[in-house]
């Protein structure tokens, strides 16, 4: 190629096209919508610490009084909100939640200091959309512990101050080394297991009962 | 050499290598949020005790089951064949490294099916296609694996499969000698404990 054939003119506006396109192309390459404010670090962290865990003695006394700092948002699908929900509870499905409209109203709630509590059926089922919200960004989120069963088991058993339930994120509701016992006793040599896993058995003072 | 083409040149390298440096800024390996909450609202990520312990038994090369509870839970009892990835370890690379098996389906579980659900959670936005939640988690094995409750007379024919399913399973779990008669299988059921209440489904 003849370099000095070109027209200098014409390379500079080429040129200067071809910057232009590629730094729009930059620009705009697939920025995603939503991007995680929180590292993994954090994300860990938040998973750990039950941060943002809400029990229900703290929601019954949220409905006892309500002071309008907080929504309550039932993640469950319209059907299951139409059979039952507790009161004062918006449904917005989970997939809903991040759309725009939704993102945008809990980021003005976020801002005028009210927190947005999630449940689902159980705490498990809300667990998800609760760490999506919070990993990107919306911090005033919070999930309620054992979700709607738990609040309707607290419900009919009410009066009853003589059971006690409480709800427990992830206990153990048995001692698990305990009851597998026999394990460990296998001595055909046929046996497909060949090693149980259970080395130690430590004792433990009492089974949990299954709280929720 | 002609000016132009210097300019050129130049321009085409600065561009290559801001190229170069963009990828790392996104994060591609990461799930972006979006899709992140559409798997989080599909049920298809849990895995029934049945299933598992199916899987066990058939010896599925392609089960990995990941314990995600604090390591003296599981030393004290864990499911067969299970790996050991404490639930505070997933920010670093050295658990992404052990759930790098692209091929086999990764089961997590923990107590309940809340701290196996977290571990989903973050396993998938880290970009691991490939993982599961034992629904329930081992209270859930307990109560249907190991210690099956007998159907009612009225149950249809597929829960008296089931039951006689997870009957078998319990004395394979619990390791009683697999070639025993009926006098041994009784024996074995008696661990089953008698409740105050029913308990419902975990929370």
């Amino acid at each position: 190629m003849h370099v000095h054939e070109l027209n200098p003119k014409k390379t500079l506006v080429t040129l200067t096209l071809f910057v232009i396109i590629i730094i729009i192309g930059l620009l705009t390459l697939s920025q995603p919508r939503l991007v995680y404010k929180m590292d993994m670090k954090q994300s860990v962290d938040l998973a750990l610490n039950n941060q943002g865990f809400v029990d229900q003695t703290e929601l019954s006394d949220l409905l006892k009084n309500p002071r309008q700092n907080t929504v309550l948002i039932d993640i469950r699908d319209t059907y299951q909100y139409g059979r039952g929900h507790i009161p004062g509870a918006e449904n917005i499905s989970a997939v809903e939640l991040l759309s725009e409209d939704n993102l945008k109203r809990i980021a003005d709630l976020d801002a005028q200091g009210i927190k947005v509590l999630l449940y689902g059926n159980t705490l498990t089922e809300a667990n998800g959309p609760f760490m999506a919200l919070q990993q990107i960004g919306y911090y005033n989120t919070q999930v309620l512990i054992g979700g709607y069963q738990f609040y309707q088991r607290l419900e009919s058993s009410k009066g009853d101050s003589s059971k006690q339930i409480t709800c427990v994120p992830d206990q153990a509701e048995f001692n698990y080394a305990e009851v597998a016992k026999s394990s460990g006793t296998i001595t055909e040599g046929d046996s497909p297991t060949k090693k149980p896993v259970v080395i130690e058995r430590k004792k433990k003072t009492n089974a949990v009962a299954g709280g929720c | 050499m002609n000016k132009n083409y210097i300019i050129l040149m130049s321009m085409l390298l600065v561009l290559a290598a801001g190229l170069l440096l963009l990828p790392e800024k996104n994060n591609p390996k990461q799930m972006n949020p979006e899709e992140l909450m559409w798997d989080i609202v599909q049920p298809t990520r849990y895995v029934t005790t049945d299933d598992v312990a199916k899987s066990i038994i058939e010896q599925d090369p392609l089960l990995m089951l990941v314990d995600v509870r604090p390591e003296s839970d599981f030393q004290d009892f864990a499911l067969s064949g299970a790996i050991n990835l404490p639930l505070e370890g997933f920010a670093s690379d050295d658990t992404r490294a052990e759930l790098d098996y692209p091929k086999k389906n990764i089961v997590f579980y923990s107590n309940d099916d809340l701290r196996a659900d977290q571990a989903w959670v973050l396993a998938k936005r880290l970009g691991f296609n490939n993982v599961y939640v034992l629904r329930g988690g081992l209270n859930q094995w307990i109560k249907t694996i190991i210690q099956p409750v007998e159907p009612a007379q009225t149950a249809s024919a597929e829960e008296f499969s089931l039951y006689t399913f997870r009957k078998g399973a319990s004395l394979f779990f619990t390791g009683t000698k697999l070639s025993t008669t009926a006098t041994t299988k009784e024996s074995v059921v008696v661990t089953r404990k008698k409740k105050s209440s029913a308990v419902a489904g975990g929370c």
